[in-house]
């Protein structure tokens, strides 16, 4: 756990703050007057008392801040009116102030939301595959809430409360110098404690926060995958795990409370030595005619009102341990560089493109070798079948076309430039892929097309779709381009998804496609009328089309063959067709046995 | 059962812990109180206005020690009220959990996950915080009502009028409890949109990738941040004029009890010690008057949570929420009950009969399937896209609820579905299985002790014994989330072996072929019959697993077209034929063509 220091808070400050720097200043503006009206309410109450004490006891006193007035009850009157009116002032004057924290605080944060989201989806795929969907949600939404809790309550109740409390302070000063003094000391000394207890609580919110994120990551994968806990019979293991994590987080949340308990007690610690010390300072004082009595519920008011920003300062340590452990989890996560960096834009070139693995070795991890000196070309405009069993590699070829992983060994060149000087962007968008796991979003069908890009008119996704000969497909959808698709694509079939994710590659025009398995879920009539659309697809670019059937190959000029890693055969489809001893044709054999049994 | 019923019975089930927070909750606000009598006190000394019982240092004395009590007590309130919070959440989570896994596994959540887990996660801590307000509530009544005692017991008159403000400002916060509710309810499903954006965008991270669309998903996600903030700024702004609201009632209560005060206080008969505790206690006041508001808007934001949760349970009744059941939160965790399974049960005959269903909305379904199964056969279901194959598997296992139809094992009819098809009576492969972030061990095993199975040979029969040992750290290798860390064959595989270790009666596989390459295919097929007295039900357009059958299921429009064994189904449907050829056209031209000549020739 990173507990964050003064900078770090800064520099979010600076970095997400500044830009609002006009609306932090009116926020300012606003604060300073609410502070001040909350001065100057005591001073009308002692106004009021010993005018009224006087009155009765026809006494003269001095250090007050108005002259003592003659009509005592028509004066009394006034007093008691101006005490309303500048109370509901404050009280305005408060609300506007919310307004304007609150809205810096989610205008910055939402800024600090959508920068991480960027910063993340643009991490390498390694990332992403330690981490679900929920975890994500913890930490590109929920620990950046906290942080805006930073943001707006910071500036609203956090420095407002210290104003306040220097502002009590000089008041205090003005009456008495030595008890303005104590005041101080004690203000300093109250500060310094709530600090102190601050840094040792941290740590606890840290801990119940991710026990929280486990929790939660948990709950989203068991949500999304209840038809396999049911069928195999693991409800009550399911439920097992579930009250596991519950008893590890109420242990986290109960420790955290007793670091909350601490913050409170030494906020009440406080507050008593306040009013004990105004009581006894006023008490002196009095004795030696130095000051009033409506001076000493002057005191009393002001070490009162001293309260609530104690008070309300140790909740917003609260809010900043959470935010500070949100800030940490951030950095944290700002700091992860991707393994891809960005290539300085080397273009690859229009049309269709040649595919060159030139000596490529890669492994996920230090130990596995997934690709093994893998060595190929193919010619623009060519089509190749890679085939090999599962987890020999294919995925991983495809994988190292879009640049999700950079090889260990050897180089990837499209179009003649390795992928490593291309900018990603135009990289990824002149290779396509349609895979067998469509993911899709919660949207319409058009924002599942086109990835929310509203620069895309209708025109030209209604031309991709009708290229693709996916006409009436479209036309059969009830609310077409606005039909909505549900959660995980629910409500759509798998050839559906299908067909969306042609459309997808349709829509970017790249030089090169593959075809990972595309069709294998496919029942063959759906299968057949999608062979049109990947005769389109394939029309004048080059493609990959990687299988475990035979069947899907059959358009291809050329046929590679690999396992474990390596090429075992790559040659143009009729060759190894024709060699009896060829891997290719034995697989055919094999497939020939069942066609003919 | 409304709403108030809820939290009565959530409070039921840990009244002790209740009790006990609501006694510290209630002194802690008492001890909160004492300092203003003991102002009161120092005042009268001053001024001579009373009896002087205490001098100086004894005031001081007293204030020390309750300021002693009120830490006492907050460090017993925070931890009970910890405790009894997320134990009555706890119930509530585990309830809900329960009842979405024991729900038919194949319908959809009516949310996605990501908004499920908002509804999980924030509306489940919004009720939980509720109890806090209804702690502070009853501490704030009991000691407002000894505040009051006192006020009234020194000037009545002075009292009764300082209090009237409370009365409007509980009118107030009665008028506007719906816009308090509608500005929530916004809130809530804006930020529940952007949750779910979340999970989606990097669940589909890798498309999004390949796609080169970070840009637009970025704006999209920006633009429902945005809609999100203005939702937020309205709610909390509103929240904010009615906390203002409060505090203006009682500046206006202490303006009255200055203007009443001015001439009793001139005559002695109001002390300026008196005048000191009315100030203080009318700000007490004001708290608790900010609070009782605020708990009665809350309760209504409650409401809306409590509905949102409730949402979550697809129109079972809401008590289900907050059954009492036990929670484990002593770290005695449940156990999980062996099943095995009776010699009468074993399977003989699995007999469908006129089982339908329909998908809401729609009108696709399976409509009156009629079906037998015999011990130790294999009965293949093909047919189109759409025909219905994997609604009619999910559909006898109870994962859908049929609409009409009879199912009988061994000639008993079975009542309850969902409850009967679990192992070891069936097994379930679906075609896109799910696995959890947890090691490969654990996906297989889920919950059956690994002494009572036997993992390494529901490897072999799932033919994974060679990936096995091509992964890091073999049974132990953490899958990853969803198990992404697997290849889509081996997660397959992983979910036949989960099959396999639960020894069941009767296995059920959807098609297989999607994550399957040929050989391997045959190869599990083949070593699924070598299993003694196998008996399976699969969906399959493959011809190994065609072949093989003892009978053939072919659907059409979620009907059987027709059923029987390949060589007379090819001879006279015409459905088959088409599938079969349409299926394998393309390899029996590659075979016959001229290309390829030497090696076609059988």
């Amino acid at each position: 756990m990173i507990v964050p220091r003064l900078e770090q808070y800064r520099h979010v400050l600076r970095e997400y703050m500044f830009p609002w720097r006009n609306r932090v200043l009116l926020l300012a503006l606003m604060l300073f007057t609410s502070i001040g009206l909350q001065l100057v309410n005591p001073q009308i109450l002692r106004l009021f008392i010993d005018t009224a004490i006087d009155s009765g006891n026809n006494l003269t006193t001095g250090g007050t801040l108005w002259p003592v007035p003659d009509n005592t009850m028509h004066e009394l009157l006034m007093v008691a009116l101006l005490f309303i009116a500048v109370a509901i002032l404050q009280q305005l004057v408060a609300v506007g102030a919310v307004y304007f924290g609150e809205d810096v605080g989610w205008k910055a944060t939402n800024k600090l939301r959508s920068d991480l989201a960027d910063h993340c989806l643009r991490l390498d795929m390694s990332f992403h595959h330690q981490r679900t969907p929920g975890e994500m949600i913890e930490r590109v939404d929920s620990d950046v809430t906290q942080i805006a809790n930073f943001f707006s309550q910071f500036v609203v109740i956090i420095l407002a409360n210290i104003l306040l409390l220097a502002g009590v302070v000089a008041m205090i000063f003005r009456e008495n110098t030595i008890t303005g003094v104590i005041m101080a000391v004690y203000a300093l000394f109250t500060l310094w404690a709530l600090n102190a207890v601050r840094s040792l609580a941290i740590p606890a919110w840290g801990s119940a926060r991710e026990a929280s994120a486990s929790f939660y990551g948990f709950l989203e994968e068991q949500l999304s995958g209840t038809e396999d806990t049911r069928a195999s019979g693991a409800v009550p293991w399911t439920l097992r795990n579930f009250a596991r994590l519950m008893y590890f987080r109420l242990r986290s949340e109960q420790k955290a409370s007793v670091m909350n308990a601490a913050i409170f007690g030494v906020v009440a610690f406080c507050a008593i030595l306040g009013l004990g010390i105004s009581l006894v300072a006023g008490y002196l004082l009095y004795q030696q005619g130095l000051i009033t009595l409506g001076t000493i519920f002057l005191f009393v008011t002001y070490t009162h009102i001293l309260v609530r920003p104690m008070r309300e300062l140790t909740m917003q340590v609260q809010e900043l341990q959470k935010a500070g452990a949100g800030i940490g989890r951030v950095i944290e996560l700002l700091n992860i560089k991707t393994k891809i960096e960005d290539g300085r834009g080397v273009p690859v070139p229009p049309g269709p493109l040649d595919v060159e693995f030139a000596d490529v070795t890669f492994a996920y991890n230090d130990r596995e070798v997934v690709l093994q000196d893998v060595d190929f070309h193919l010619e623009p405009g060519k089509v190749l079948g890679l085939l090999g069993r599962t987890g020999s590699g294919k995925t991983t070829i495809s994988r190292l076309l879009f640049r999700l992983y950079d090889p260990v060994e050897g180089s990837v060149r499209l179009g003649g430039t390795d992928l490593r000087e291309a900018s990603l962007q135009q990289l990824r968008q002149r290779v396509g892929i349609v895979t067998q796991d469509v993911q899709l979003f919660r949207a319409s069908v058009r924002d599942n097309l086109t990835f929310f890009d509203d620069s895309i008119p209708d025109e030209r996704i209604h031309e991709a779709i009708h290229d693709l000969g996916l006409g009436p497909w479209l036309a059969q959808l009830p609310e077409g381009l606005d039909t909505r698709i549900e959660s995980g694509g629910r409500g759509l079939s798998a050839g559906e998804a299908q067909l969306l994710a042609f459309t997808r590659v349709f829509l970017k025009d790249p030089g090169l496609v593959i075809l990972d398995e595309a069709s294998s879920r496919l029942d063959p009539l759906t299968e057949h009328r999608i062979e049109r659309a990947i005769d389109k697809l394939l029309h004048r670019r080059s493609g990959i089309i990687v299988a475990h059937r035979l069947a899907t190959v059959q358009r291809s000029d050329e046929i590679m063959v690999i396992d474990k890693g390596c090429i075992i055969e790559h040659d143009s489809r009729a060759r190894l067709a024709a060699d009896p001893d060829s891997r290719f044709s034995h697989l055919l054999r094999t497939g020939l046995e069942e066609a003919l049994a | 059962m409304k709403d108030w019923q809820i939290v009565l019975q959530l409070i039921r089930f840990r009244p002790g812990l209740f009790g006990i927070t609501i006694l510290f909750a209630t002194l802690g606000q008492l001890a909160q109180q004492a300092p203003a009598l003991v102002t009161r006190e120092f005042f009268n000394v001053l001024t001579d206005s009373a009896p002087v019982r205490f001098d100086l240092w004894a005031l001081v004395a007293l204030l020390a020690a309750s300021g002693l009590a009120e830490i006492v007590v907050r460090f017993g309130v925070s931890w009970t009220r910890a405790t009894f919070q997320f134990t009555v959440m706890a119930l509530m989570r585990l309830n809900v959990f329960r009842h979405v896994l024991n729900q038919p596994g194949a319908r959809p959540m009516p949310t996605s996950p990501g908004e499920s887990i908002s509804r999980f996660g924030g509306d489940l801590d919004e009720i939980g915080m509720f109890f806090r307000l209804l702690e502070m509530l009853v501490g704030h009544w009991i000691a407002s009502l000894v505040a009051v005692y006192i006020m009234v017991s020194i000037n009545p008159l002075i009292a009764v009028v300082a209090f009237t403000p409370l009365l409007l400002v509980a009118l107030i916060a009665n008028l506007t409890h719906q816009r308090v509710q509608h500005y929530r309810r916004v809130r809530r499903r804006a930020a529940a949109r952007v949750v779910g954006f979340v999970a989606e965008t990097f669940g589909a991270a890798q498309s999004v990738k390949v796609a080169g669309r970070e840009e637009p998903v970025i704006r999209e996600f920006q633009r429902l941040n945005e809609v999100r903030r203005v939702a937020a700024l309205k709610d909390r702004v509103f929240e904010e004029v009615q906390r203002s609201t409060y505090y203006n009632a009682v500046n206006i209560g202490t303006g009255i009890v200055l203007i009443l005060s001015a001439s009793a206080m001139r005559d002695g008969s109001f002390t300026l010690g008196d005048f000191a505790l009315f100030v203080f206690y009318l700000e007490r006041m004001t708290q608790f008057m900010r609070m009782f508001g605020f708990s009665l808007s809350r309760y209504k934001q409650i409401g809306i949570s409590i509905d949102r949760v409730e949402w979550l349970l697809g129109g079972a009744p809401r008590q289900i929420m907050v059954e009492h059941n036990p929670v484990w939160l002593d770290g005695n965790l449940p156990g999980i009950p062996k099943v095995s399974i009776g010699d009468d049960d074993r399977l003989h005959t699995l007999e469908i009969e006129g089982l339908s269903y329909q998908h809401p909305g729609s009108q696709n379904g399976i409509d009156n399937i009629n079906l037998r199964l015999e011990r130790g056969t294999f009965t293949v279901v093909t047919g189109r896209i759409g025909a219905g194959k994997t609604t009619l598997l999910r559909t006898l296992q109870g994962l859908l609820p049929p609409d009409r139809g009879e199912i009988r094992w061994n000639g008993a009819p079975v009542e309850h579905l969902a409850e009967f098809f679990v192992p070891p009576h069936t097994a379930y492969t679906p075609q896109v299985p799910r696995l959890f972030s947890d090691p490969l061990r654990d996906n297989i095993l889920m919950g059956i002790p690994e002494k009572d199975a036997d993992v390494p040979e529901a490897i072999r029969s799932a033919v994974m014994e060679r990936d096995l040992k091509e992964l890091d750290e073999g049974l132990d290798t953490l899958v990853g989330p969803r198990g992404v860390r697997l290849s889509g064959g081996q997660m397959q595989r992983t979910a036949a072996s989960r099959m396999f270790v639960r020894e069941p009666e009767l296995l059920i596989f959807d098609d297989l072929s999607s994550a399957l390459d040929v050989e391997t295919e045959q190869r599990l097929w083949n070593r699924v019959f070598a299993r003694d007295g196998a008996t399976c039900l699969a969906v399959s357009h493959r011809k190994a697993a065609l072949r093989r059958a003892d009978q053939i299921i072919v659907m059409k429009d979620g009907r059987i077209h027709a059923q029987g064994r390949l060589d007379d189904l090819l001879q006279h449907c015409s459905e088959m034929q088409r599938l079969w050829e349409g299926h394998f056209s393309e390899e029996a031209r590659n075979g016959n063509g001229a290309t390829l000549q030497p090696a076609a020739t059988p």
